[in-house]
């Protein structure tokens, strides 16, 4: 396994994630999404993000509701759900303990 | 020169050329054969649709009203693979939240998948008398709505649950606005390949008259303004009717009066239907002899749905046109229910006294909801 791989896989533990702190910062549809990651090491696409994002919905941390768009088909505007933002606050404070962890190990 | 495929996608309709439309309905029966198993299969991959159809919108323009394969292929690129387990390979011991953790199960749920999407509950809209709530039911459970309407009416009539559970009902099923929803509603597949599969069948057909996208949308346009107008020199024309040809205002006496006037056709209908179901005549009238019973009654519930409908109309204007002072209008309701309950006890009273055919017509109703369905059978089998 690659360097390169190795990360990739980290990057796909860690999407979902990112994916509960964008929806609390705002109403998002997907594209917006996108255009937020496409500028990170994070950039990815629809055909992931769509079964993320319903996998996430089916476990209740996110909901959606419809908007019309002026043109074309309506979009799905998520939104995270109480249970959501808790699983978001819990995965921050997990990620800081795992970051100082990394930070202390092999420090002599 | 290249052929061109017009589809639908999300709810509007493009034209690929026929090279793109091979790569997108490829790309698509990947995606939908990837989340084989996947319990938000249709829902996922009528996202993606929608997705692909505002990355065509966002391409064409007035004077560009195809999409070439090589832009298809260009979003689809930009789609990229559908990911069939997200974050699932990453946290393997936290993937038992679908309840498909033993590879026993998930044979199980990906045969469930196989059979077609989830049918759920909900009101619908078009084509719907009230609230939707029978065309909802009738989609749930593959029926004709009229039959569902038909249910309802004689749970009103016979023991007012009817119209309770209507209400509620009204109320609590959600009623279907996407179009997920509206498919789940009626259990059809939302997916591409049921588009694909009926603009192969000509159901655009029509769509073709217009080539050009413009005279299209201008078209669109024309029919809904139309429609909006339509129904505005309606309401105008009701309101100058009942300005010019109704002395006081409307609803002051005409509320109870209708409601009484609604009672009596009411009244008469039942009667027409009990001794319909009794004697199999109406009034004297006898039935020919190669009409079913269940007909006549069909029609009579229809023949009092046309009677009732212009003074269901009238009282809901009275209603709308509640104004001040407050107290009068609820002097009014008062008087209304007061009529309403006439109604009902009158009913009640006749139909215990006068009616010991009523108890005979209420036990015919299984047998003949029987000859009903058996009529249907044969008739489905004589085609």
């Amino acid at each position: 396994m690659s360097v390169n791989e190795k990360f990739s896989a980290i990057r796909k533990g860690l999407l979902e994630f990112l994916l509960l702190q964008i929806i609390a910062a705002d109403k998002v549809y997907v594209a917006d999404i996108l255009k937020q990651l496409s500028a990170t090491e994070f950039a990815t696409q629809e055909g992931t993000l769509y079964p993320l994002l319903s996998k996430m919905r089916r476990e209740g941390l996110l909901d959606y509701e419809w908007k019309e768009s002026e043109a074309g088909p309506p979009r799905k505007y998520y939104e995270l759900t109480e249970k959501g933002r808790e699983q978001l606050r819990e995965t921050l404070e997990y990620w800081g303990k795992i970051n100082g962890t990394v930070k202390k190990l092999g420090q002599k | 020169m290249n052929k061109v495929i017009t589809i639908n996608l999300g709810g509007n309709a493009y034209q690929l050329e026929e090279g793109g439309y091979d790569a997108l309905r490829a790309y698509l029966e990947s995606a939908a054969a990837r989340l084989q198993g996947n319990p938000d299969r249709d829902e996922i991959l009528s996202d993606i649709e929608r997705a692909i159809a505002e990355k065509f919108l966002a391409l064409l323009a007035a004077n560009k009203t195809v999409v070439v394969t090589k832009e298809v292929a260009a979003v689809l690129a930009e789609m990229g693979p559908i990911e069939a387990d997200p974050g699932e390979a990453a946290a393997p011991g936290a993937s038992g939240t679908s309840g498909a953790g033993e590879p026993g199960a998930a044979g199980e749920e990906r045969a469930a998948g196989r059979g077609g999407p989830p049918r759920r509950l909900y009101r619908i809209h078009e084509g719907a008398m009230i609230a939707g709530v029978c065309n909802g039911i009738a989609a749930y459970g593959n029926v004709d709505p009229t039959f569902v309407r038909l249910a309802f009416v004689i749970l009103t009539m016979l023991w007012g649950s009817g119209l309770l559970v209507y209400v509620v009902m009204a109320i609590v099923v959600p009623e279907a606005r996407s179009p997920e929803e509206k498919a789940a509603a009626s259990g059809d597949p939302a997916t591409a390949q049921e588009f694909i599969r009926r603009a192969k069948e000509g159901y655009y057909e029509a769509m073709k008259g217009f080539p050009d996208r413009k005279a299209r949308r201008e078209w669109k346009r024309r029919f809904k303004r139309d429609m909006r107008a339509n129904a505005d020199q309606w309401r105008h024309n009701w309101h100058c009717y009942w300005a010019e040809h109704v002395p006081f205002h409307p609803g002051m006496g005409a509320l109870p009066l209708l409601s009484l006037l609604q009672g009596a056709v009411k009244v008469l209908w039942i009667c027409a239907l009990i001794s319909l179901l009794a004697t199999g005549a109406v009034f004297g009238l006898t039935l020919p002899e190669n009409v079913p019973v269940w007909v006549a009654a069909l029609v009579l519930v229809m023949a009092y749905g046309i009677l009732a409908c212009p003074l269901k109309a009238a009282r809901r204007a009275c209603y709308r046109g509640m104004g001040r002072p407050r107290w009068v209008w609820s002097f009014v309701f008062v008087l209304d229910a007061v009529v309403w309950l006439a109604v009902a006890a009158a009913l009640l009273w006749l139909a215990a006294h006068y009616f010991p055919e009523l108890r005979e017509a209420v036990g015919s109703i299984p047998s003949l909801a029987h000859q009903a369905a058996d009529d249907i059978r044969s008739g489905w089998k004589g085609k």
